[in-house]
């Protein structure tokens, strides 16, 4: 028989102005099973808590109803109050008398009925109650570190400095991404790769850290702590462990004339190349789509000249295998090509280049080793004019947003090319000029009023060629939408930043969600900014939305404590609220008919196939079962249910059902 | 005097809906004291079963309310929820249950007002329908 | 009938099949099914207009496993109800044979995908008396339909002939046999009995072949199988999705689109 104890808290005036407690424990006391209620001024308090406790022991309670406040505010603290009382937590229940009674209607009879009701009904739920216990997990203390850009490289490097193993995976030959592209960086106009490069190295050499580069995600499963991730190791088409790095294969490979990834098309590169001469590892890989042997059958010339024969042409693709604790997405982004824009000549113009392009035009390593010189004839130009909102805050063009980081970088742009060609003239067409971050107003400034930047506040509607120049035809907003044209002999467009090819793809297989724009959706956009909904799985960086190079060191490193963290247990404590799949006697054993619609009904992925086996081992039934470190206790699974098989903890059937008939008897 | 009050039943979410009829609660906005709030994890959690057990215990009018779409602390129960109450609602017009006694509705956790007009909108209506006799009836007699 | 009666002989004679389970003349005019393990016996095979039971309803019986691998005798709704079962994992490829019958012809099929094809190039649409009746209710005022859905439902005395012709209905406990809680009482009454009902349409919402073999079965002629012709052409109507036409295909009600409608909801 349940000996169930009522709790009727004043809250001080709170509830008890409104509701007659000393009614509603009254009213309690003849409830069948209640043992004990009693109202009090202040049940959250010390002296209020110690009624509780002394109540259980006296009373020998076997469930608790704290009818106080909402239980998003103390049930934490009454729980703890029941556990320190020898009482299972998961056997108190809160009643909600403040937020939804008190605070809500006026001092009436038909207010402290309707307290009353809600008491009664948590006292038929609490009857029902079975002691619960937190779930154990055990954690692998590696970390999955998803991309070997900036964000890749931070995260990976501050998880193996606290002491834990990094999976590093990157889908380039090389580590590095975007930033290793990058000139200059603002607002400090310090070297992109000078800055970068250690840390690049920091990675191949740290004890904790295994890289793979060339190689992607195939997939993973698992949970929080336990996960399996394979992954795929293209081929390089060579022996790794023989090669020295010596690069004699790329200066004698016959096919020179492929546009260079790394130098977005500005340059050429071989079919046997290093993406550029900074990368990590310092590895060719045989580009076979483009290599003459793989596409004619001929050729060979890379292996003659190999001094340690480490060419190998019919190596596979290989799958490694590891278990992870923890995954860290830091794929970055891309962005938008010059051919997105109809009315910029649809990227048929060579002077129309985008932010990219034009900071491998400044880069010293880039193809025109870092003078400014434009594609079509390599002359240098006088006019340059920059757009910004390439694209961003378009919702004609799909994109709403704001690609963040296009002010400072046109600013920079500009800058930089007023430092390398001092006559040159540099125009700016903006809509607003968004410089909040440290320094960054500053150097925006700094752009118009000491190099002379002209920025025009306006869009560009034109883009067309006449006698070897663009013509830009553009208005200035500021001077009444007066039309402007400006001859000019390169454009650089800062197109937008968006979400990388095949990051749908990627977000399947990693099961978080992701928005409209395929950028990956945090857990919390301001209190759980680097989580996602899945447990065990971060975000670092530009794959989240644009951002910036601090931003996504801030982010990486952030995401990096996250995990951390969760390495810093041994074992996962779970909240019990999960679902369960009933068992019964044989020859039934479950009333589970292994229909399997609940699989795509749970958001994770926790609803797996359970074979049951007789002893001889043979499978006589195939049931549900709930992977209690995968499940968040929705209860999706529960209400589909059709045979009632599933039921979820701490909301099971009965109770719920006893709730709704208590209430309206 | 004795004005037909109805009694109404909400099941709603923790995360958004109960967390919304919270802020109700500390922004002191006033509702009618019909409504009775049974909480569940997730709108995916609720059984179609417990509205008709709603009915045949009495309810006179019945609230459903989660997350906004796209809000879902679960990432998509309140989208299964959806379909679900589509098929349950046509099935239950189809057999002639008077459907606009049961409210669905999105409810933020940041929409305490909109609680509170949910509430009184709801109670308002049934007010005007009656009380369900109809069903009540049917229950009733089975009990005999 | 002819042509029937061949294939099935050969399916036995080629031992592609160890049991054909078809339809053939029962007493007072109503058809039953009939178990053929012999050559010899095809020739009790019969089709016409009166076979509205679902034999895909016997595949998963104990009784008839033991007989060996089956090959069913498929009009449209039982070739759907066999595809429906797949997706539900209730049949493996390969564990059955089906002799899909349209428009006078049999074409014996042994994989999912070939009777997919077949699936998808047979309208299937509700018949016109079903559809008619279903149009007569909606037409009606709400309270029209609870009185005739209240005099229809209360004869209902629970003999579960519906649930017992249903092949979707397999749940080796089914809800109303739940009695922690007892989400549906027990008694024939009317409060009783209208859960039930409203509780299996629920449960075939999305699975439901639409084939009518439950308000067949029902000796009292109660149109229980509106009920779930109407869900299932709903849930076809508002979600673009129909039971029985694939085995890989998502469950109407354990999928969703972000964009699926919501103007009952406020």
């Amino acid at each position: 028989m349940a000996r169930i104890g009522v709790f009727v808290c004043h809250c001080g005036e709170n509830i008890g102005a409104t509701v007659d407690c000393a009614r509603v424990a009254e009213a309690c006391r003849k409830i069948p099973g209640v043992a004990h209620s009693v109202d009090y001024k202040y049940m959250c308090s010390d002296p209020g808590q110690t009624l509780i406790r002394e109540a259980i022991a006296q009373n020998k309670l076997t469930g608790v109803v704290v009818a106080a406040c909402s239980p998003r505010m103390h049930e934490p603290t009454f729980r703890r109050v029941c556990s320190e009382s020898g009482l299972n937590p998961y056997l108190c229940e809160m009643a909600n008398l403040r937020e939804h009674c008190s605070w809500v209607h006026e001092k009436s009879d038909v207010t402290t009925d309707k307290a009353i009701d809600l008491v009664a009904m948590l006292v038929e739920k609490v009857k029902r109650n079975k002691p619960l216990h937190p779930i154990k997990v055990p954690v692998t203390k590696t970390a999955l570190v998803l991309g070997g850009g900036i964000s890749g490289i931070q995260a990976a490097l501050d998880i193996a400095n606290a002491g834990h193993k990094v999976i590093l995976v990157e889908r380039d030959p090389s580590i590095g991404g975007h930033m290793s592209q990058l000139s200059e960086t603002f607002p400090t106009l310090d070297c992109s790769q000078c800055i970068l490069t250690p840390r690049m190295v920091e990675v191949a050499q740290h004890p904790n850290i295994t890289l793979y580069t060339y190689s992607e995600l195939e997939s993973l499963d698992g949970f929080i702590g336990n996960f399996k991730t394979r992954i795929r190791k293209k081929a390089r088409s060579l022996d790794e462990k023989l090669c020295t790095g010596c690069g004699l294969c790329t200066t004698k490979c016959p096919n020179k004339k492929i546009p260079s990834e790394f130098n977005t098309g500005l340059g050429m590169r071989t079919a046997i190349y290093v993406p550029f001469p900074q990368a990590v590892p310092n590895k060719p890989v045989i580009d076979r789509e483009h290599c003459t042997y793989y596409t004619k059958g001929r050729c060979r010339v890379c292996e003659k000249v190999c001094p340690t024969q480490a060419i190998r042409f019919d190596q596979e693709d290989q799958i490694v295998e590891h278990e992870v604790g923890a995954v860290v997405v830091a794929t970055g982004f891309t962005v938008k090509e010059t051919d997105f824009f109809p009315e910029y000549g649809y990227g048929k113009y060579k002077d129309v280049i985008n932010g990219l392009q034009f900071e491998r035009i400044l880069s010293a390593s880039g193809p025109t080793l870092g003078e400014v010189k434009r594609p079509s004839d390599g002359r240098v130009p006088e006019t340059v004019v920059f757009i910004a909102c390439a694209g961003s805050r378009d919702p004609a063009k799909g994109i709403e947003y704001c690609s963040k980081i296009c002010c400072m970088y046109t600013a920079k742009h500009a800058m930089l090319y007023k430092h390398k060609v001092h006559h040159g003239q540099a125009y700016v067409f903006y809509m607003d000029i968004r410089a909040a971050g440290k320094m960054y107003d500053e150097f925006t400034r700094r752009a118009i009023e000491e190099d002379h930047v002209q920025y025009i506040r306006g869009r560009v509607s034109r883009i067309y060629e006449r006698n070897g120049k663009l013509i830009v035809q553009g208005a200035d907003t500021l001077l009444n939408a007066m039309p402007v044209e400006i001859e000019a002999d390169l454009v650089v467009l800062a197109t937008a930043g968006v979400a990388n090819e095949g990051a749908e793809a990627l977000a399947q297989k990693l099961h978080v969600s992701y928005d409209s724009h395929k950028f990956f959706v945090e857990a919390h956009p301001k209190l759980r900014p680097v989580e996602t909904n899945t447990a065990g799985v971060f975000l670092a960086g530009a794959c989240q939305s644009p951002k910036d190079i601090p931003e996504s060191v801030g982010q990486a490193s952030g995401t990096a404590a996250k995990v951390a963290a969760l390495f810093s247990m041994d074992e996962l404590t779970r909240e019990p609220v999960v679902a369960v799949v009933n068992r019964t006697a044989p020859p039934l054993y479950s009333t589970c008919v292994g229909c399997f619609l609940c699989q795509s009904a749970c958001p994770y992925q926790a609803i797996e196939r359970e074979e049951i086996k007789n002893r001889n081992g043979q499978v006589v039934k195939t049931i549900a079962k709930v992977n209690p470190g995968l499940c968040q206790g929705c209860g999706t699974c529960v209400a589909f249910c059709r045979s009632k098989s599933i039921d979820l903890q701490g909301y099971t059937h009965e109770q719920v059902y006893a709730e709704v008939m208590e209430l309206l008897s | 005097m004795s004005e037909f009050e109805p009694k109404i039943v909400a099941f709603v979410c923790n995360w958004c809906t109960y967390a919304g009829a919270d802020l109700t609660g500390t922004s002191r906005i006033k509702y009618a004291p019909n409504v009775r709030i049974v909480r569940f994890p997730c709108t995916g959690r609720i059984d179609f079963m417990l509205l008709l057990k709603a009915f045949s215990q009495g309810a006179d009018g019945i609230i459903v309310s989660g997350c906004h779409p796209n809000d879902c602390h679960y990432t998509s129960g309140n989208f299964h929820a959806r379909r679900r109450w589509m098929a349950f609602r046509n099935l239950a017009e189809f057999m002639g249950i008077e459907v606009e006694r049961i409210q669905f509705s999105w409810v933020s956790a940041a929409e305490g007002a909109k609680w509170a007009d949910l509430v009184n909108s709801t109670v308002n209506r049934v007010r005007e329908l009656g009380p369900y006799d109809a069903y009540r009836q049917m229950a009733a007699s089975s009990w005999q | 009938m002819e042509a029937l009666q061949k294939s099935a002989r050969e399916a036995l004679e080629n031992h592609k099949a160890k049991v054909i389970i078809g339809y053939s003349e029962g007493s007072g005019g109503r058809m039953r099914p009939i178990f053929v393990q012999s050559p010899a016996e095809a020739e009790k095979l019969t089709w016409n207009d009166r076979c509205t039971q679902n034999l895909a309803v016997y595949i998963a019986k104990p009784e008839v496993q033991k007989l060996g691998k089956p090959a069913l005798v498929a009009p449209l709704p039982v070739l759907r109800a066999v595809l429906q079962l797949a997706s539900e994992n209730q049949i493996k490829e390969g564990d059955l044979l089906v002799l899909a019958l349209s428009d006078g012809r049999v074409t014996e099929l042994s994989q999912f995908s070939e009777m997919e094809e077949f699936v998808a190039k047979t309208p299937t649409h509700l018949a016109s008396k079903d559809q008619e009746a279903i149009e007569r209710l909606e037409k009606m005022t709400p309270q029209e339909r609870w009185q005739y859905w209240q005099s229809e439902l209360t004869r209902c005395f629970k003999c579960y002939a519906c649930r017992a012709a249903c092949p979707m209905c397999y749940c080796s406990r089914c809800t109303v046999e739940c009695n922690q809680p007892q989400w549906i009482p027990v008694p024939a009454h009317p409060l009783g009995n209208w859960e039930w009902h409203l509780m299996r349409a629920m449960h075939l919402a999305g699975r439901c072949v639409s084939c009518g073999a439950c308000g067949d079965a029902c000796p009292l002629d109660i149109p229980i199988h509106l009920l779930t012709m109407k869900v299932e052409a709903d849930i076809h109507r508002e979600f673009g999705s129909q039971a029985g036409m694939k085995v890989q295909s998502e469950h109407a009600l354990s999928s969703f689109k972000v964009q699926d409608k919501e103007n009952f909801i406020i």
